[in-house]
């Protein structure tokens, strides 16, 4: 076997369907549950900075696209920014946190949609860190020899979870029509949207080396924190999942709907730092070198004391270094990464040399990737 | 704050978060933020506490009677600790009497294998001469304090529908501990730069905090 080459992102390529939707307006595009206006949602928004973000399904519940058309179409706007053909492309690594689907998986949907020519697939499903899995997945693959160009993309559809129907007739919902927060507080947040980059063994002027893509899994300490399948009280020992008590009764228990732990989630957030701080500490990342830092989370968002015991660490990177495109392209979970690397490339404001990091937490089962870049 | 300084406390807060981990996993833990926590936990939780947090200024006392006169301010860093923190055991103490619990059984309770293994090794690492490692157990316990006391008093309270007075050394314990950490830092830099005493603080800091999850794995187990 022979050396193992270098994989160099040479296109990004985002899609996000239809027009923005301000905060104002974006309870009556998704439907009020029972009626009743959110009680959560305005906390939910100061909370996570959003202040646009794009939605695939109509208010009268239509599909403009479905996953795997917005995610072959990100695949397109990174070949084509890549100047290759759909033809060059070998090898395409697939995320999502739910394809369209339940069964087959999501890499074989959106092979069907970028339509002829033979592809090796890989279908990745997690939350926002299956991006970097199938990133991982697509760098080795050309690190490897296996291909000469292989995509990855990430995509999420996630309005359509937040339907009012997804909640009303169901234990999340009480007498008086209020939703749980744990159901409540995720209709404010995410948002649809697909993302893609290209990666190939040569740069080409702008491409962006891959150094290293770390995931760090922290599910061995947690019960899950943002999950689907099953409710609140049982998660842990699945007895309401749909697999489990069925479709019908599942839905009835609350344990269809996307739901998340807002209290498990603090002592997750202090998980992700340890892991951050691991990697400082073993030289891997490096805060002083990194010029561009990337996390779909606000650094206003991270309670003050976590910024204090980063600055304490000397692992905080400054504030002024971080880039997001948050606020107005909303959070799109997995492909949240690949918007705000293909915003920075196009912003002109890389320079050759420059180091990028990304981080994606992922709340589901505590979660957190790592992936560094350096411009060429 | 000199880079000696943010370093340890680097290698510290990877330790703690570690730390949590593995409290995380333990079944009492894993009782209480699955809420199926019940009164016979928490007294339990209460028995082993008292002990841990009686020895706590014991231990923090003799560490500064083993302090060398070229660190006094360091002595008495230690020494003022104690005293702040050396009745405390009586608030578990009172916790429990209101949580229904006889007084006697606190008093007389016995340590778990875990708290014994926990005191036994504080006990031994103060009685060496200027025993400055115990500043990572220091952030283990202290860490305790400011970090998981108050949210596993809200748990605990709103699981077992506990009154205030039954749950008061989780809940506000912790209120006392927010300038710990600057106190920390201070007390760092007064044994730092210097690698050993650098590794011997993060090498106590694990021990520590692995025994302190062996007391919390010995409850219920």
């Amino acid at each position: 076997m022979g050396a193992l080459r270098h994989g160099y992102i040479t296109g990004t390529g985002v899609f996000l369907p239809g027009a923005p939707v301000g905060n104002d307006a974006m309870e009556d595009h998704l439907g009020r549950i029972a009626g009743r206006d959110s009680l959560f949602g305005k906390k939910a928004l100061r909370w996570n900075g959003v202040e646009s973000r794009h939605y695939a399904m109509a208010p009268d519940g239509s599909v403009a696209h479905t996953l795997a058309e917005m995610s072959a179409n990100a695949v397109r706007a990174a070949l084509d920014a890549a100047g290759l053909e759909r033809r060059a492309l070998s090898m395409l690594a697939t995320a999502a946190t739910q394809g369209d689907y339940l069964v087959p998986g999501h890499g074989s949907a959106v092979h069907a949609e970028l339509g002829p020519g033979a592809l090796e697939v890989a279908s990745f499903q997690s939350v926002c860190g299956s991006s970097l899995m199938a990133a991982k997945a697509a760098w080795l693959s050309v690190r490897a020899g296996e291909h000469d160009v292989a995509a990855a993309c990430a995509g999420e559809f996630s309005s359509r979870w937040f339907r009012p129907h997804f909640y009303e007739g169901t234990a999340l919902v009480d007498a008086k029509g209020r939703v749980r927060a744990e159901a409540d507080f995720l209709r404010f947040t995410l948002s649809d949207g697909a993302g893609a980059i290209v990666i190939e063994p040569k740069p080409r002027p702008g491409s962006l080396k891959i150094d290293f893509i770390d995931i760090v899994s922290l599910a061995d300490r947690f019960d899950p924190c943002m999950w689907a399948g099953a409710s609140v009280e049982t998660r842990a020992d699945m007895k309401t999942a749909w697999s489990h008590a069925g479709p019908r009764a599942a839905h009835e228990a609350g344990a269809v709907a996307l739901l998340q732990d807002f209290e498990l989630l603090k002592r997750v957030i202090r998980a992700w730092v340890g892991a951050y701080l691991q990697k400082v500490d073993e030289g891997r990342i490096v805060p002083a070198e990194v010029d561009h830092c990337l996390v779909h989370y606000s650094a206003k968002s991270l309670r003050a004391e976590i910024v204090s015991l980063l600055e304490d660490t000397a692992g905080m990177i400054p504030e002024e270094k971080w880039f997001s495109v948050l606020r107005e392209r909303g959070n799109v979970g997995s492909a949240s990464i690949w918007l705000m690397l293909d915003a920075l490339v196009k912003s002109g404001r890389v320079r050759p040399g420059e180091k990028i990091l990304c981080v994606v937490p992922e709340s589901g089962r505590a979660l957190v990737g790592f992936m560094m870049l350096e411009a060429v | 704050m000199s880079d000696a300084v943010a370093d340890v406390l680097r290698k510290l807060a990877v330790v703690f978060t570690e730390f949590e981990g593995r409290l995380e996993q333990t079944p009492l833990i894993r009782k209480l933020s699955r809420g199926r926590f019940e009164l016979a936990d928490y007294q339990a939780f209460l028995i082993q506490l008292r002990q841990q947090v009686k020895d706590g200024a014991l231990w923090m006392s003799r560490a500064a009677s083993n302090i060398d006169e070229a660190h006094l301010e360091l002595r008495s860093a230690l020494m003022r600790h104690a005293v702040t923190e050396h009745r405390d055991f009586r608030l578990l103490e009172a916790d429990y009497v209101a949580t229904g619990g006889d007084v006697a059984a606190i008093q007389g309770g016995e340590k778990n294998i875990g708290s014994e293994a926990l005191s036994a090794w504080m006990f031994h690492e103060a009685s060496k001469p200027n025993p400055f490692g115990l500043l990572g157990a220091m952030w283990i316990i202290e860490g305790l304090g400011s970090i998981k006391a108050q949210e596993w008093g809200r748990q605990v309270k709103q699981t077992l529908a506990l009154p205030d007075e039954a749950v008061r050394f989780l809940l506000y314990h912790g209120e006392n501990d927010a300038n710990h950490i600057e106190e920390f830092k201070t007390m760092l830099a007064m044994v730092l730069p210097d690698d050993a005493v650098a590794a011997r603080i993060v090498k106590t800091a694990q021990v520590t905090a692995r025994l302190y999850a062996l007391q919390i794995e010995e409850i219920g187990a």
